[in-house]
């Protein structure tokens, strides 16, 4: 391809990424709800961008530095387990100002849940989706399906298998339900073959679906498990 | 408020689902990588701030919740995630009477002409 019919001297031929090139029916329609809520005075523009932007910036990143953190200091663990909130903010998480303009109304309490070798523990909202968004970011698809929400709380194990995790009989599978007032992280047990490694080395094993419970830190392991998330069976009404 | 049975059909919403220009089928159609779409946390900025002003909202977290579920797995069933959060929160606001079809309809189009310009 030439790029020389115009004069400037940067280069042309570097790849780029592909894009949507169409607009679709549902950009449309959020920028459209968006609008209409503001003219009716629901919330601001202002109020929807800087939730957006908090949105666009929240992520696991935070919660697996606290967690290798507390791997590596001992001082640091016994932090993360009586005052959870003063070791996120060390990871530069405050959860009584995440927005940066004032205290959300979703939540009041966080709480790190430590895995023993006899106690595993997996968070959900049977109620809703309630998840700790300051420091693991956005809820993943499966976390917010019926499907999930109602089956973990009764069939724990069967609901982790599905996911690749099987647990011997001789641990226990602890569920803790989240709400608007109380939000948990896990804290996994540090795996063996890590010895030596760095907060960094360490952070990178710590996914997402560990912090949540559904997955074991392995050496090597970085991404986190799709699994497949299986319709909600509706009752049959007569 | 209005009270239209949660799961009665709007025919604008309708026509944006049969037209299917769903997020999967425009990555696959250009080759495009990213998982979820660009106007994702727009929308999730949307969702917090309507959650947010519960004085004056006129449905809850819990409310817009239960009927997300409800309609991603009823009238909404083929769309994906997270198109079925938007179009579910759309016909929230519709059946409430937050917005009506007529307006929408007409802003739909406004936007489209704008971002078409």
């Amino acid at each position: 391809m030439s790029n020389s019919d115009h004069d400037h001297d940067h280069d042309h031929d570097h790849p780029h990424k592909p894009m949507v090139d169409e607009i679709t029916d549902f950009e449309v329609l959020e920028i459209a709800l968006r609008e209409l809520c503001i003219e009716k005075g629901l919330f601001t523009a202002d109020e929807h961008r800087v939730f957006t932007e908090y949105a666009e910036q929240i992520g696991p990143t935070p919660a697996a530095r606290l967690v290798a953190k507390a791997w590596l200091d001992p001082e640091f663990k016994k932090l993360a387990q009586t005052d959870a909130i003063a070791a996120s903010k060390a990871v530069g998480v405050d959860w009584l100002d995440p927005t940066g303009f004032g205290a959300p109304s979703d939540f009041v309490a966080f709480k790190i849940l430590e895995d023993t070798p006899t106690l595993h523990h997996v968070i959900v909202c049977a109620l809703c989706s309630c998840y700790p968004r300051p420091i693991l970011g956005n809820s993943p698809e499966w976390y917010r399906t019926p499907n999930y929400r109602r089956r973990i709380v009764r069939w724990p194990r069967q609901v982790l298998s599905e996911f690749g995790l099987q647990l011997s009989e001789g641990v226990e599978v602890r569920v803790e339900d989240s709400n608007q007032k109380h939000r948990f992280m896990v804290m996994p047990m540090r795996p063996s073959g890590t010895e030596g490694w760095t907060e960094d080395q360490l952070a990178e094993i710590i996914t997402r679906d560990c912090l949540i419970g559904v997955a074991l830190p392995k050496p090597g392991v970085t991404n986190n498990v799709t699994p497949l998330v299986r319709p909600a069976i509706r009752g049959v009404t007569a | 408020m209005n009270d239209k049975n949660p799961v009665e059909a709007y025919a604008i919403l309708d026509e944006i689902v049969e037209r299917q220009q769903t997020w999967p089928i425009m990555t696959k159609r250009y080759g495009v990588e990213n998982p979820l779409p660009p106007w994702k946390t727009s929308l999730d900025g949307l969702c917090d701030a309507l959650d947010r002003s519960c004085d004056t909202a006129p449905l809850t977290f819990k409310e817009r919740r239960d009927e997300e579920d409800e309609l991603s797995a009823s009238l909404y069933t083929n769309l994906p995630y997270p198109e079925n959060q938007l179009v579910s929160l759309a016909h929230s606001l519709l059946m409430r009477g937050v917005i009506d079809e007529t307006e929408l309809r007409k802003r739909l189009a406004v936007i489209r002409a704008r971002l078409e310009a």
